[in-house]
């Protein structure tokens, strides 16, 4: 089993900070680089949510992830303390309209939805808890 | 990420070369719009060295495909690797944008009049 755990505020010019990471778990893992790549892809997404929906004026809320490779799946927990937040609620973009029409809007989340085995959020003890998993056969 | 331009007589190609994430995606913006207002016979973005794309990559790039619509410019994507592709596609982005298998092909497709 291998873990790796850090903590970030949530401001856009960690997010290098934060794909440095999940690639030091990666190769510590043994993970094959297009698992690593579902990794990244949810870890920005979740990342820049926060950062978007999370921070008040003059309140930058701190960020949490933790890593985790048990012997089937692979699971991630990203943890913030900024106001209460469920990304799982955004309604999901429609990925039929036409180019004139289309929305980008949700569309993180939605790759986040699509990319991953299990998604669930949690606001626990005053923070929101958005936990991940990937089948390491999947 | 790194960007190279090649102009060629049917098409301006832009590769984008690594990653296309929230960093990098103002700057590959720009890149496109600047290229569009050049007037391009056609815009190709050849994805062969692309390596991951997120969503703020994928915003720019259909910012991009609604502005050559509007300018009358073929746009087209084309070699993506498959974990890009994988992204296009879940978010549905292969049907609203061209993407060719090769550079050839998108070329061979870039004509005034074909989307």
């Amino acid at each position: 089993m291998t873990t790796r755990r850090t903590a970030v505020p949530a401001d856009p010019t960690q997010l290098t900070v934060l794909t440095e990471f999940l690639r030091e778990f990666g190769s510590a893992a043994a993970l094959a680089p297009a698992q690593v790549g579902t990794f990244e892809l949810a870890l920005e997404e979740i990342f820049l949510n926060i950062v978007m929906h999370g921070s008040e004026p003059g309140i930058t809320p701190r960020v949490e992830v933790a890593l985790n490779r048990g012997t089937d799946a692979v699971t991630m927990t990203i943890e913030d303390d900024g106001p209460q937040f469920d990304p799982l609620s955004l309604p999901p973009p429609d990925v039929t309209a036409d180019l004139a029409d289309r929305k980008v809007g949700g569309l993180g989340v939605f790759l986040v939805r699509k990319i991953m085995d299990t998604v669930s959020y949690a606001r626990v003890a005053g923070r929101n808890q958005l936990h991940m998993s990937k089948r390491l056969d999947g | 990420m790194n960007l190279r331009i090649e102009t060629l007589a049917q098409a301006t190609c832009v590769i984008p070369e690594g990653r296309l994430d929230f960093d990098a995606a103002p700057g590959f913006q720009e890149t496109l719009e600047r290229t569009l207002g050049g007037k391009p016979a056609a815009l190709i973005i050849d994805g062969a060295a692309l390596e991951y794309v997120s969503s703020a990559g994928l915003r720019a790039m259909l910012l991009a495909a609604r502005a050559a619509q509007r300018a009358g410019v073929p746009f087209a994507l084309c070699a993506l690797q498959p974990a890009v592709r994988e992204v296009f596609d879940l978010s549905g982005f292969s049907r609203i944008i061209a993407v060719h298998p090769d550079r050839a092909t998108a070329l061979a497709h870039a004509q005034p009049g074909r989307a």
